[in-house]
């Protein structure tokens, strides 16, 4: 179970980076990421399972990191959209999140070639290598552990690297102080549009993955999930306070993996409690409010 | 180093905390995707026909909350339980289970179309460790009826959600049958209830009678839709006869959802027995004494069909000036 628990948990990470970056980092409430994460997982998906069928042996072993980047692309796509009806109608960027998650429901449904549902069963080439790729030398189950942790540990270090060029620290700068970014000689339009655009292909990159792992790729995937990457968010910072964008990036990780425990511990032992799976998104509200309510108390404190 | 430390103690506790799992392999785990009429019928039928028959086997209800992040958590549960057969009610959680679980068995109920969701590789016969129950409801049965109430027709209109897999497959064969028998199909889908009532009136104009098959996201506006029908004179036939009992639609036609939980039932105890799955084939619900046909002569008299005795005397159900008769 602890397995279980861990590669859901760092799945859902790299989706929780993306609210990272768009909540914290540039301080964009962005809605985007119901309409991103599922086109990330339709576009994996679809990609994916295309090529995995192909007789070409190359087409096929490019079948994973095709998936992978075609829903991190998708992700980017649905970001692209919202920074541009931000930026150009200059609309709040909760409504125009809203309307780009509203309008990919559509795009979502064309990707999967006009149906809800894409299964991926009997041909996820995604999930075989994860649990194949050791050769036979760990068990199927640890090696989609080690392969997602190897995935999570890499997106880490790219934005650890990222945070910490001229340009990452300018996109850090942004939803702080944009004035100071200005002065810089940065076009802050075009950095906030990269930055949003990221902060959908993580989760478009995340959704791919989950699709693999759940089976399928679902229109109605994206349900709820920028309030779980919220908690995410929250409860990583509750558990660790740093100013250091790296221990921020790792903790958000961390945060992943607590959250999923808890829900697992919910649906699992909850009915002692008198809690059903019913009340598991009144939780995760609680839970956010919770994190919250407990970071302001201790600020006031110090 | 203090956050490095803490990172490690908070991801430590975790580990700590589920380390201790019960283990129990007389466990049969049903997950079922969300709370719905048919979805908890079929649950009840599996847990009375289990209860019955394999008393000795504790039973663990899930339920997804219609969030599919959580069908594959459900899934890992079912695993560390080392449970002895998890039964999906409905595509999603059913397909979680199987991409999941390959080394136990694996029952799907509820799956209109287990070929195209991806489960079984034909309907003959089921998979290495997964078989189950279709809730393929009788399309033609109920299209016939369609025709049969309203002589005349000749364009026949179909609302459903267009994020509902098994209604898109259901479509789909309308779309067939309305071809073979030269009529006119005209659809029109919805993404929430709330917009059920629309759909409706943007197609009115179009069609002389409407079908509905049995699609979650439809049923719950179906007292909208009905209103409108009444007042635009469309009959309408859907395939849920429960919910037809209070709404005044025109006819339901459909198999009951508990004999198809007690039939899912059924199967579970057959592979408990030590029965290969490859050998049990999909069931599909064809007996027409579990199908269950509910007639409203108000409606009809309010709309302006005059309904054929012959047609009157195959209802099982029938709402006559207000009054429910079964027979």
């Amino acid at each position: 179970m602890i397995e279980g628990i861990l590669v859901e948990g760092l799945i859902y990470s790299i989706l929780a980076l993306g609210v990272f970056v768009s909540f914290r980092v540039l301080d964009f409430p962005d809605l985007t990421v119901e309409g991103s994460f599922p086109a990330g997982a339709a576009a994996g998906a679809m990609v994916a399972s295309a090529l995995n069928l192909s007789p070409n042996h190359f087409a096929k072993a490019l079948a994973v990191p095709a998936g992978m980047l075609a829903g991190f692309l998708a992700g980017g796509a649905a970001g692209f959209a919202t920074a541009a009806v931000y930026h150009r109608l200059k609309v709040p960027a909760l409504l125009a999140g809203i309307v780009t998650m509203t309008g990919f429901y559509s795009i979502n449904l064309r990707i999967l070639g006009g149906k809800p549902n894409l299964p991926l069963i009997t041909n996820n080439p995604m999930l075989n290598l994860a649990r194949t790729f050791s050769g036979g030398l760990l068990p199927p189950d640890l090696s989609l552990l080690v392969a997602c942790v190897l995935v999570a540990l890499l997106i880490f270090g790219v934005l650890d690297l990222f945070f910490h060029t001229e340009i990452g620290i300018a996109m850090g700068a942004l939803g702080d102080n944009e004035n100071a970014v200005i002065q810089a000689g940065i076009q802050p339009g075009n950095l906030r549009t990269w930055g949003i655009m990221l902060a959908n292909a993580l989760p478009g990159l995340s959704g791919a993955m989950a699709a693999a792992y759940q089976g399928f790729a679902d229109v109605n995937l994206g349900q709820g999930v920028v309030a779980a990457g919220l908690a995410t968010v929250m409860l990583g910072e509750l558990v660790v306070r740093s100013q250091f964008i790296s221990v921020q990036l790792l903790r958000v990780i961390v945060g992943s993996i607590i959250f999923r425990a808890l829900m697992y511990a919910a649906r699992s032992w909850g009915y002692l409690a008198g809690i059903t799976p019913n009340d598991l998104r009144l939780l995760t509200a609680l839970l956010i409010i919770a994190s919250v309510a407990v970071s302001r108390y201790g600020r006031k404190r110090r | 180093m203090r956050p490095i430390i803490r990172l490690v103690a908070a991801v430590g506790l975790v580990g700590l905390l589920f380390s201790c799992a019960p283990k129990n392999a007389k466990i049969v785990g049903v997950a079922k995707f969300v709370s719905h009429p048919a979805l908890d019928a079929i649950e009840k039928g599996i847990v009375d026909e289990l209860k019955a028959s394999k008393p000795d086997y504790k039973i663990d209800l899930q339920n997804a909350n219609a969030d599919m992040n959580t069908a594959a958590q459900i899934a890992q549960r079912f695993k560390d339980e080392k449970v002895a057969v998890a039964v999906g009610i409905a595509t999603p959680t059913a397909q979680a289970l199987a991409n999941q679980i390959k080394d136990r068995p694996v029952i799907y109920s509820a799956v209109t179309d287990p070929v195209a969701a991806g489960l079984v590789a034909s309907m003959d016969k089921g998979g290495p460790n997964i078989t189950g129950t279709s809730d393929m409801t009788p399309v033609k049965e109920q299209l016939d009826l369609l025709r049969a109430l309203k002589k005349d027709i000749k364009r026949i209109g179909n609302i459903y959600a267009s994020g509902e897999a098994n209604s898109v497959t259901i479509a789909g064969i309308v779309k067939k049958y309305c071809q073979d028998n030269g009529l006119e199909y005209v659809e029109s889908t919805i993404t929430n209830s709330s917009e059920a009532k629309q759909a409706l009136l943007s197609i009115a104009g179009r069609i002389d009678g409407l079908y509905l098959g049995n699609d979650n996201t439809v049923f719950s506006a179906l007292s909208g839709i009905a209103e409108v029908a009444l007042e635009k004179k469309i009959p309408v036939v859907t395939a849920d006869p429960s919910s037809a009992e209070t709404i005044p639609v025109l006819a339901a036609m459909g198999y009951d959802y508990y004999k198809m939980g007690v039939a899912t039932g059924k199967i579970v105890v057959r592979v408990l027995n030590g029965e290969k799955t490859e050998n049990i084939p999909a069931y599909l619900p064809t007996d027409s004494a579990d199908m269950s046909f509910v007639l409203n002569l108000d409606t009809a008299k309010k709309i302006g069909i005059k309904v054929d005795q012959s047609i009157i005397d195959q209802a099982k159900v029938v709402i006559s000036d207000g009054q429910l008769t079964r027979k």
